[in-house]
């Protein structure tokens, strides 16, 4: 009995290290950042996590944040998993940060913005393209990527006005981001007037494919749409389409936007259609971005650019405020209207920045712009 | 000590050489056609170093040569143990609890949040340790019936806006009838095959809840779920009562604690009551127990539901606080994790749960720069704690020895 | 009917894959009673390493060059690498628990388990890794029924596997002697069969079956990842509690029965519960028929 009670003041004891450890240094302007880190997701959210560190790189070059010795990062993983990401969300309210980038995926957005949301907490997002990410009238969200409501209705019009397609096979993964987007195609799909075969799921983290594509190749759509979280499951299930001899003509969404996608898919990859937010990489900003980012991180992917966006965003707008107040910090974002890296940075009152999804298509080993839904085909 | 060392550098050296031989191919052989040894040999010296020290600790401990430094350490624990031990126990719980009561007052909000935590934890550390400990079976399904829980509370909250004082004993009378459920098919089978089936049902609900989107959403979860809220009067317009959210931080502390409280002192008097005895009788030998009159089903069937339903409780206080519930929170790892809070602690012995419960959440969140190492770290601590000390961190005391132990 | 065909073929496939891991199971299970919950991560090693000779031969330049030689000699390399890696496992964290409870020896395997996945995390990175994929590519089409090459070289490897096995363990005196000591550890102790290197050997032939189900996995599907190893060692493992624990038969038909329940469950029911369908039939079979299809081979001295 004595034992147990030495054991047990030792471990109150241990129980009071942790806010011993209590809070640090000078001034830090503290930001966070929520997105994938580990699992299937975790190089798209890599690339968020550098593209908000080359923003903070190049403020600080800029002359930094009046007020503050250093501005500090603090990476969250979410895992693409929406309790991991209200986990990331409290740690980060902990953690007393000014502002938060993230999530990539919708289902991690749309829960823990509720609870930064209530910490007045500002949270811009690079990826999440679900429309209830801005819909529901939360104060302190803003988007900086395009809104699925514009996407599917792009895709739809690509698969009805170039393929011509008259038949559609739709599979998704039943998460917010996958399934919101699937219906929306599949709606715009019947309004104009092309069939949806069949609307089937798989689950988040499968490997093994072989049964649904066996079906779709059953079926013989013309189209076969795939709307999954990742490029790691998008890419398998690519690889397994071509090896079961599928011939509908694969058309995806913006989450395969990523050249990891082609490392894996190799040949498969080929002449697939993938719908993504047009990105001018012509533009100086973009020049200026990716002499910076490539050498240290590697090929640019999908998000590292919005990722940019979003931190210079937030920084700009705390330092013309001059504080960091939450609604003064929200003026400011209000009032932007400048070039970014992605595109032209301007929001409204729901705190999107306007969509424009173009098609793009996989040729040789690159993703090529092909098709507006404004200019038809494109010249490369 | 040069003896004890002789003994023991064969097989030492075997080991680590052994370990470079796994190694060098995950990190020494490159996808562009080069081999390189560097890697390698930088991470296998510092195992070998850490390993070299702590071998060379116990040579030292098993020599003696540490005695000079352990014997009047043993003197001055025997001492103080002499003097504490006048104290009657009721003053050392009345400290513990005045402690748990202050604890809010004086810590941040980091440290609140770490521990409500360890009360969920010790909730469902205690929970799982009626059904190994008390009872002898092994469940590896447990979560199934936190997640029941958590996904009780929040399909009322939303559907019928029931609050969280009256959703707790729904959330623990369905994590009862699921507990039957899943125990009705399961018990007549034998140890080792009730781990892989209670694994299994755990998958399923895990799966079930993953899919079942008109129900549950699926893998987005379910969002908006209130917090627990109490009626306090308000004053305008005379005398009316109106709903006052309990969102803040430390009103959870204090439900959690509440709860936790409730656990124990449940736990403790089952144990020793009459169908605790028969739990144990049913442990150390169920045909025996069977002769005895003991209706060993209904008491098996009993422990399983009496298990899920404290795992219930934690799950509505869960969802609650989380105010989101997703079915990714009860894979099986989180299973393995209270399980190893269980077994790590002591099996059977309260003190000994909660102990597992705090240094399990604590130790992660204290070593927090090394969050890449921690599981890791978890699953070689496992290994270690097994090998040179299965009976747990405090065993708890028996009468004999258990069915499960000895002939294995 | 085509459709029927196509999802027999994947689930043979399929089945073939979780034969080879389940035997592991149900070997180790046979002679120590331990649930080696690390098996599941044996097959992921067994991707891993697998990967790895292989990138390193496409790096080399060998692998257009000599590609089944380069296949073959990264088979042969990694079920090497594997049967070594369980060895050294069960030397640690199995042995020194050979008289303690069976809870106690479980943690530790599960503890274990833990270990390698996020030791393979670590040392190979979060990311998929992906397989050099210029081997066999295409198939062959009977009308609208597409056998791919992969498909073919995994089902006669797994059957080769499974043949040189049952010739292991029924033809040859170690066999004999493997299953001398599943059967009773003490007699045959008595009779001089070394139960310590009778052990080791299980380990050591399960692993090696389960890596080489794992670079197959990693061939079939393209890549592979650190924690692939959980959801198919569970389901082996049901598979081989299904077909009866420490039945080898009994393995190989339980691991085709679930692959095929999966694939066909998949197919015609829905594709989001498979995972589910396996556990189902397990309880089911369980429940009526405790022992399991073929019935169990396990060592039954203790009481």
């Amino acid at each position: 009995m004595m034992r147990s009670k030495t054991w047990k003041l030792l471990m109150l004891g241990l129980i009071l290290v942790p806010f011993v450890f209590g809070t640090a240094s000078a001034k830090t302007l503290k930001i966070g950042s929520m997105s994938p880190l580990t699992g299937p997701y975790a190089s798209d959210g890599t690339d968020i996590k550098n593209g908000v560190l080359t923003a903070i790189e190049v403020f600080e070059a800029a002359g930094g944040m009046p007020g503050y010795d250093k501005i500090e990062l603090f990476p969250q993983d979410t895992a693409c998993d929406p309790k991991q990401a209200v986990a990331s969300a409290n740690k980060l309210i902990n953690l007393e940060v000014v502002g938060v980038i993230g999530a990539y995926c919708s289902s991690s957005t749309i829960p823990s913005s509720v609870t930064l949301n209530e910490e007045e907490i500002p949270m811009l997002t690079p990826a999440s393209t679900n429309e209830a990410v801005t819909d529901r009238g939360l104060p302190y969200m803003f988007r900086l990527c395009g809104r699925d409501d514009d996407q599917a209705p792009a895709a739809a019009k690509f698969l009805k006005e170039y393929l011509k397609a008259k038949t559609i096979f739709i599979v998704d993964d039943k998460t917010t981001y996958s399934q919101g987007l699937a219906d929306g195609v599949a709606k715009s799909a019947k309004e104009m007037g092309m069939e949806v075969v069949e609307h089937d799921h798989v689950n988040q983290g499968d490997k093994d494919f072989a049964a649904v594509l066996t079906k779709a190749k059953a079926a013989n759509a013309d189209v076969f749409y795939m709307s999954l979280q990742g490029y790691s499951p998008g890419a398998l299930m690519t690889l397994q389409a071509k090896r079961l001899g599928l011939e509908s003509q694969i058309v995806t969404q913006d989450a395969m936007f990523q050249p990891k996608f082609m490392d894996v898919a190799k040949e498969a990859s080929e002449g697939i259609y993938l719908t993504y937010g047009f990105t001018d990489t012509s533009t100086p900003e973009y020049k200026s971005f990716e002499d910076l980012y490539v050498p240290k991180y590697g090929p640019i992917a999908a998000y590292a650019t919005y990722a940019y966006d979003a931190a210079t965003v937030l920084l700009k707008a705390i330092k013309a405020a001059g504080s960091t107040d939450p609604d003064k910090i929200k003026a400011e974002i209000m009032k932007m209207d400048f070039d970014g890296v992605a595109k032209r940075i301007k929001f409204n009152e729901k705190g999107d920045s306007g969509s424009s999804y173009i098609a793009y298509k996989i040729e040789n080993g690159k993703f090529v712009p092909f098709w507006s839904p404004v200019k038809g085909l494109l010249q490369k | 000590m040069i003896q004890e060392f002789k003994q023991v550098w064969k097989p030492y050296a075997v080991a680590l050489l052994w370990l470079l031989g796994l190694l060098w191919p995950l990190l020494g052989i490159h996808k562009d056609g080069t081999l390189s040894f560097n890697e390698t040999f930088t991470v296998w010296i510092y195992i070998a170093a850490g390993s070299a020290f702590c071998l060379f600790l116990y040579l030292l401990n098993q020599s003696g040569t540490l005695k000079a430094v352990s014997s009047p350490l043993a003197g001055v624990r025997q001492t103080a143990g002499k003097a504490t031990a006048k104290v009657p126990v009721w003053i050392w719980l009345g400290l513990l609890l005045v402690f748990a009561l202050c604890y809010p007052i004086f810590t941040g909000r980091y440290a609140q949040d770490v521990a409500t935590n360890v009360l969920i934890y010790i909730c469902l550390g205690l929970g799982l340790n009626i059904v190994i400990g008390l009872a002898g079976m092994l469940d590896l399904g447990y979560i199934a019936f936190y997640g029941v829980g958590a996904y009780t509370y929040a399909l009322l909250n939303l559907n019928y806006g029931i609050g969280f004082w009256t959703s707790l004993p729904a959330a623990a009378t369905l994590a009862c009838i699921a507990g039957c459920i899943i125990g009705y098919p399961t018990l007549r089978m034998r140890g080792d095959y009730l781990a892989i089936v209670t694994l299994g049902f755990g998958e399923i609900v895990r799966i079930l809840l993953n899919n079942w989107m008109e129900l549950t959403n699926g893998p987005n979860g379910l969002l908006g779920v209130k917090a627990p809220r109490i009626l306090i009067p308000a004053m305008e317009n005379g005398l009316s009562f109106e709903f006052f959210y309990l969102k803040k931080l430390h009103f959870l502390y204090y439900i959690a604690l509440a709860l936790a409280i409730v656990t124990i002192i449940s736990v403790r008097h089952l144990n020793f009551s009459r169908i605790g005895r028969a739990w144990e009788s049913i442990r150390e030998d169920e045909t025996a127990a069977e002769l005895m009159g003991v209706n060993t089903f209904m008491l098996k069937l009993l422990a399983y539901a009496m298990g899920a339903l404290f795992a219930g409780l934690a799950g509505a206080f869960f969802c609650a606080r989380m105010r989101f519930v997703s079915p990714e929170s009860f894979t099986f790892l989180e299973s393995a994790m209270v399980l190893s809070m269980v077994v790590l602690g002591g099996m059977g012995s309260i003190p000994g749960v909660i102990l597992g419960a705090a240094a399990l959440i604590v130790l992660p969140e204290v070593f927090r720069e090394f969050e890449t190492y921690r599981m890791l770290v978890f699953g070689m601590s496992m290994v270690i704690m097994m090998v040179f000390r299965p009976a747990g961190l405090i065993p708890a005391k028996r009468m004999g020895k258990r069915g499960e132990e000895g002939d294995g | 009917m085509e459709y029927f065909i196509q999802q027999l073929i994947n689930g043979i496939t399929l089945g073939g894959l979780y034969a080879l891991i389940a035997l592991g199971y149900t070997m180790v299970y046979g002679v120590i009673q331990l649930i080696n919950f690390a098996h599941g991560e044996f097959f992921a090693a067994g991707g891993y390493v697998g990967v790895i000779v292989l990138s390193y031969l496409a790096g080399n330049g060998h692998l257009e060059t000599h590609p089944f030689l380069c296949l073959a000699a990264s088979f042969a390399l990694t079920m090497v690498y594997c049967a070594f890696l369980a060895m050294g496992v069960e030397k640690v964290a199995y042995k020194p628990l050979r008289l303690q409870s069976r809870l106690a020896v479980l943690l530790s395997a599960l503890g274990m388990s833990i270990f390698l996945q996020n030791a393979l995390m670590l040392t190979q990175g979060v990311y998929d890794k992906a397989y050099p994929s210029e081997l066999f590519q295409g198939g062959l089409e009977f009308g609208d029924v597409t056998v791919s090459y992969l498909q073919i070289m995994m089902v006669g490897m797994t059957v080769v596997l499974l043949v040189g096995l049952n010739l292991l363990v029924f033809k040859t005196k170690i066999g004999m002697a493997m299953r001398a000591t599943a059967q009773d550890k003490i007699m045959s102790s008595l009779v001089s069969i070394s139960a310590n290197r009778i052990i080791s050997l299980t380990f050591a032939i399960g692993a090696g079956l389960a890596a080489a189900a794992g670079i197959m996995v990693g061939l079939y599907y393209g890549s592979v990842r650190y924690d692939m190893g959980f959801l198919p060692g569970i389901k082996a493992f049901a598979a081989a509690v299904l077909g009866g624990i420490g039945n080898i038969t009994g393995a190989m038909l339980g691991g085709l029965i679930i692959g095929m329940i999966e694939i066909f469950g998949a197919g015609y029911i829905s594709g989001q519960y498979k995972d589910v369908f396996a556990f189902i039939i397990l309880i089911s079979v369980l429940y009526f028929k405790p022992t399991g299809i073929m019935g169990e081979n396990i060592d039954d001295t203790r009481v």
